[in-house]
């Protein structure tokens, strides 16, 4: 074993044929290591970075098992090194994000235009900007999950379905009634349309497949894919949730707020966010009748609501008529991370934020793209403008493009995608979230995707609900109040503040009147029945007789006593000792 | 300015060629995964149910007997071969892979009260009629040929009868025998334990503890430390033999006594007993004074119990007609089998790769059980494997959640065990509040509560 360790050593930096040093592991660790790793505890020298972590979880008092204990310490460790593990695994990762970058001192970002992209970028991409003329009032749009699929429709009533990557419209369809809101359900196979009265549920081809009429009236949807629930919201003020994969309506919420026409989901803890005529802005769960949270986020009615998904659902942005964009930080309602107000003439707005975190804010016919390192950076300074588009005519919609640099803007004259360099997340995960799903793979997801579906009552804010120990129930203890009436006179007085004590002064010496106060403190050790009247009596005549062996025991507890105080003396050097000897006789007193 | 998007080309993300795997992408990144913990919770929740809806044991019936079979044994160098004895004097080898008897002795005139196998393809028989008989159990068992395996026709291929290699006679009725883990010696238990060697009549050696009249019931070679028994007796007690000293060690005095005994396949010190009061027990044998674990769960005596060869659990089976499955130290069954028509368990045997269990009941049948419940049997696809493999793993993470608790450890037992159980349940309860008011009454310091490992073992003698 010796020579093993020894022949293994510590592993070296590797070298680089530029020279440069760099941070990341490359290779494994070194395979004799690993082979005797599992076996032994090994030196510092040769430790992996890994073990550096503390190895057990930190005592949990909630949980008496020892085994358990030992489990979740080790399950712990477990997660850490999952989450270095995870960190090295990102170097795998094939594709960087896009991105505009100054190169000059005088360089704006923002004086890029669609041309100049166009013209520096792939023809592949620059294709997939487009401007396409449509008479069917303001536009709503929705992208599927993977972000291949664009919905659109029209106030008017015009509604379309698109394979983006294809170019082909699958659904095209004139509703002759308002169309106000359009979504996808679990994927681009149905999608629910917010009409005139009813929410309506059409397949790819356009077919209606349902008319959900407990939907009156409403405004937006939103659709939780992974509870598989539709959530309305409209002018009556209720928000509804339905199962669409049993059909059944779960539950429906009173706002209590009056109509509503702002909502937006959090992708990260699926709580819906609603924002009111009146600016303030609800949270909520399906299992709780009020809302979780409820703050008052704007001077005048909320226009737009987006949450970020980068930071988990972390982040929310609020449009409203005040003309103020706000950003807010999901672990502290009290204060919004930023506001600011956008120089684009008008009031309200509407607000996107793109999968790599940059928020898009639309008034009016501009759109305006902000980076996200200055959105977040706690000064009071508005951020940084990153992109700004012109369109035609006012907006309605603006929606990201997931895993690509797309913006699609809906306006009163038809739709446009805007190319945003640095919006898309670059790699997506297949297993998520396929770009290029086949058939089979549709299908596969489809039924994974209901085998896991969650249940309603599993949404709350904070997701690690599931699977954490539940904390230890609470029993406060108090003293059993004395009613007012059975309190002493001198108590009462006090309550009521009549008494008239003297004011307390401020001494120097506290000292001692702490001393003092400790003193009259001590607690009296009264035992019960000790004070009956016999007792007292008989007590009362033992005082009187001297009872030889009292007599003794106190006299010998005396000399103890004196004795003990001697010997104190001595030690502190308050007393001569005796000195004892023949000579003794002669020491002066 | 620097300018660059993202650009996406189909050919990379897409098969090379047609029947090519489709090319997947991994990106772990947290904010690309909501709900991964609620979503892995489903999982292992469906996981759960999953389990319970394959969860089919019961493999085969393997008939032949007209009596009860009251003993079972495996051979230790072949897989496929069981035999099992009967009330009646006879013994039958099994086929397990065809299902079929291969061979059926009329050995004895009583019961066969004990079976083993020794290391050169015999099998040893005992009975109370005072005999120990050595057969032939070669029987081509290796080879079975396809047209023997007609489920019409049994008798053909069966062989019958014969005549023993060699008879050894005793002077009381025998309970047990089990032979040697690698010489040809093996013991057998009647009033005394005896040391045989096969090719001699005579016992070489006769072990008893003091002058102890009793019955022993069972005797049990260590598997590791191999000159070294265990027997057990109606005189309640478990006595350890070592060979080499020739001599009884020790012995110990339970409340009630032991059916079965069985030594852990690996670990030298431990033991298992299956008691007359309901309950099994680990015993490590170099501390005598307490079991290392109560194992509870039967409603009535335990009959019969094996550990599992790869150690780490074993299996009982009991008059209340139900076999359970324990794990080592956990003192609840994993599982409980039960047939319709199965009675009595007086036998249970794991088989050498401890996928199959084996019980022989009242009713005269050998019933083939998994060893786990839910196993599929056949070849399994590498994808179906990995599948399986992840269900095991999530359910073993999230064993603790409620929900999964649950749908794991629910079984719907014969409604008379269910409430022998519930009855048996209240006794207990009822029995602890009495004490615990005989405590509550008695001075301070006196009524100490007893451990319950601590009452199981009344004397411990040298």
């Amino acid at each position: 074993m010796e020579a093993l360790l020894t022949n293994a050593g510590p592993s070296k930096p590797r070298k680089y044929s530029d020279g440069q040093k760099r941070s990341f592991r490359t290779s494994g660790p070194d395979a004799t290591v690993a082979s005797i790793a599992g076996h032994t505890s090994l030196p510092k020298s040769l430790a992996l970075p890994e073990d550096d972590m503390p190895k057990t979880h930190p005592a949990d008092t909630k949980v008496s098992s020892r085994f358990l204990q030992s489990r979740l310490s080790r399950q712990h460790v477990q997660k850490q090194h999952a989450v270095l593990a995870r960190k090295d695994a990102e170097l795998l990762l094939p594709d960087v994000p896009g991105g505009l970058e100054a190169e000059g001192e005088l360089e704006r970002t923002w004086k890029v235009g669609q041309e100049d992209i166009s013209n520096e970028i792939g023809l592949e991409t620059a294709r997939s900007r487009r401007d396409i003329k449509l008479d069917g009032g303001d536009y709503n749009l929705r992208w599927t999950r993977n972000g291949r699929h664009l919905a659109i429709a029209g106030k008017t009533g015009h509604v379309a379905t698109f394979d983006w990557q294809t170019g082909n419209v699958l659904a095209e369809i004139q509703l002759r009634e308002t169309a106000r809101d359009i979504t996808f359900l679990h994927d681009y196979t149905m999608f629910a349309v917010a009409q005139k009265k009813y929410v309506y549920i059409y397949d790819a081809n356009g077919v209606e497949l349902h008319r959900l009429s407990s939907h009156i009236d409403t405004n937006r949807l939103e659709f939780l894919p992974y509870h598989y629930l539709l959530v309305s919201v409209g002018n009556t003020g209720y928000l509804k949730y339905q199962d669409t994969s049993t059909g059944q309506v779960i539950t429906e919420l009173r706002t209590k707020l009056g109509a509503c026409a702002t909502m937006c989901q959090n992708p990260h803890n699926a709580v819906i966010n609603l924002g009111h005529q009146h600016g303030s802005v609800t949270l909520w769960v399906p299992n709780m009748p009020k809302p979780v949270v409820q703050l008052q986020a704007h001077l005048g009615p909320i226009t737009g609501l987006a949450v970020d998904s980068k930071s988990e659902g972390r982040y929310l942005a609020s449009a409203g008529l005040d003309s103020k964009v706000k950003i807010w930080d999901a672990r502290n309602w009290g204060k919004c991370v930023k506001e600011w107000q956008p120089l684009e003439s008008g009031s309200g707005g509407i607000v996107e934020w793109s999968g790599r975190g940059l928020l898009a804010f639309s008034r009016g016919r501009r759109v305006n793209v902000y980076a996200s390192n200055t959105l977040l950076d706690g000064n009071s300074k508005p951020p940084s403008l990153y992109m700004s588009h012109h369109l035609p005519t006012q907006t309605s919609s603006i929606r990201f493009q997931a895993f690509e640099d797309v913006l699609a803007v809906g306006h009163a004259a038809g739709f446009s995608t805007v190319i945003v360099p640095g919006a898309g997340e670059p790699n997506p995960d297949s297993y998520e979230a396929d770009i290029y799903e086949t058939r089979g793979g549709r299908r596969e997801r489809e039924v994974r995707g209901l085998l896991d579906k969650l249940q309603p009552d599993m949404i709350s804010v904070d997701t690690n609900f599931i699977g954490s120990i539940a904390p230890a129930i609470k029993r406060p203890y108090s003293e059993a109040a004395v009613p007012f009436s059975r309190l002493p006179r001198t108590e009462r007085l006090r309550i009521q503040g009549k008494t008239d004590e003297p004011m307390e002064e401020e001494d120097d010496d506290g000292d001692d009147a702490t001393q003092e106060d400790s003193r009259t403190e001590k607690e009296k050790h009264k035992m019960r029945g000790k004070s009956k009247s016999m007792k007292r009596f008989l007590r009362k005549k033992r005082k009187n007789v001297i009872d030889p062996a009292t007599a003794a025991v106190k006299a010998k507890m005396a000399a103890i006593r004196e004795r003990q105080e001697k010997q104190k003396g001595i030690s502190e050097g308050n007393i001569e000792p005796e000195r004892k000897g023949a000579l003794s006789r002669f020491r002066k007193p | 300015m620097k300018i660059k998007a993202l650009e996406r080309s189909a050919s990379q993300s897409l098969p090379q060629r047609a029947g090519d795997p489709t090319p997947r992408s991994r990106n772990l990144d947290p904010s690309l995964h909501p709900f991964a913990r609620a979503r892995e919770y489903t999982r292992a929740l469906t996981a759960a149910k999953m389990d319970r809806i394959y969860a089919k044991p019961f493999v085969a019936a393997l008939e032949g007997h007209v009596d009860g079979v009251y003993t079972l044994a495996r051979d230790p160098g072949r897989l496929g071969v069981v035999g099992s004895g009967s009330g009646d004097g006879e013994i039958i080898l099994h086929h397990l892979p065809t299902r079929t008897n291969v061979r059926k002795i009329k050995a004895h005139d009583g019961i066969v009260s004990g079976l083993t196998f020794t290391r050169s393809r015999h099998i040893l028989s005992c009975s109370v009629d005072r005999s120990i008989k050595l057969w032939e159990a070669d029987a081509e068992t290796d080879t079975v040929v396809e047209e023997d395996i007609d489920p019409d026709r049994a008798g053909p291929s069966v062989q019958k009868g014969g005549a023993p290699v060699r008879t050894f006679m005793g002077k009381m009725a025998f309970n047990s025998v089990d032979h040697h883990r690698s010489e040809a010696k093996f013991a057998s238990a009647s009033n005394m334990v005896q040391l045989w060697d096969e090719t001699k009549t005579e016992p070489i050696l006769n072990m008893q503890f003091g002058n102890g009249a009793e019955t022993v019931l069972t005797v049990r070679f260590n598997q590791s430390e191999t000159s070294v028994l265990a027997s057990t007796g109606t005189d309640r007690t478990m006595c350890l033999y070592d060979v080499r000293t020739g001599k009884a060690e020790r012995r110990v005095v339970m409340a009630l006594r032991a059916n079965a005994l069985s030594w852990h396949p690996t670990q030298p010190t431990v033991m298992l007993l299956a008691s007359e009061d309901h309950n099994l027990y680990t015993f490590d044998v170099r501390n005598l004074g307490s079991p290392t674990q109560i194992y509870k769960d039967h409603v009535a005596a335990v009959m019969a119990c094996d550990w599992s060869p790869t150690g780490e659990g074993f299996v009982s089976g009991s008059w209340d007609r139900t076999l359970r499955l324990w794990k080592e130290g956990d003192g609840r069954s994993v599982d409980v089998y039960h047939g319709k028509r199965m009675q009595r368990v007086f036998a249970t045997q794991y088989t050498a790769d401890a996928r199959f269990i084996l019980s022989g009941s009242d009713d005269g049948i050998v019933r083939l059980w998994k060893s786990r419940a839910s196993d599929k049997l056949g070849v399994l696809d590498g994808r179906e494997r990995a599948s399986r493999e992840y269900r095991d793993k999530l359910r073993e993470k999230w064993r603790h959640a409620p929900e999964v608790r649950k749908v794991e450890r629910q079984r719907y037992l014969p409604k008379a065990i269910y409430s022998a159980g519930k009855l048996k349940r209240t006794m207990e309860g009822a029995g602890k509040a009495r004490e615990e008011n005989r405590r509550r009454h008695t001075r301070e310091g006196e009524g100490k509560p007893k451990a319950e490992r601590r009452k199981v073992v009344l004397a411990e003698q040298e």
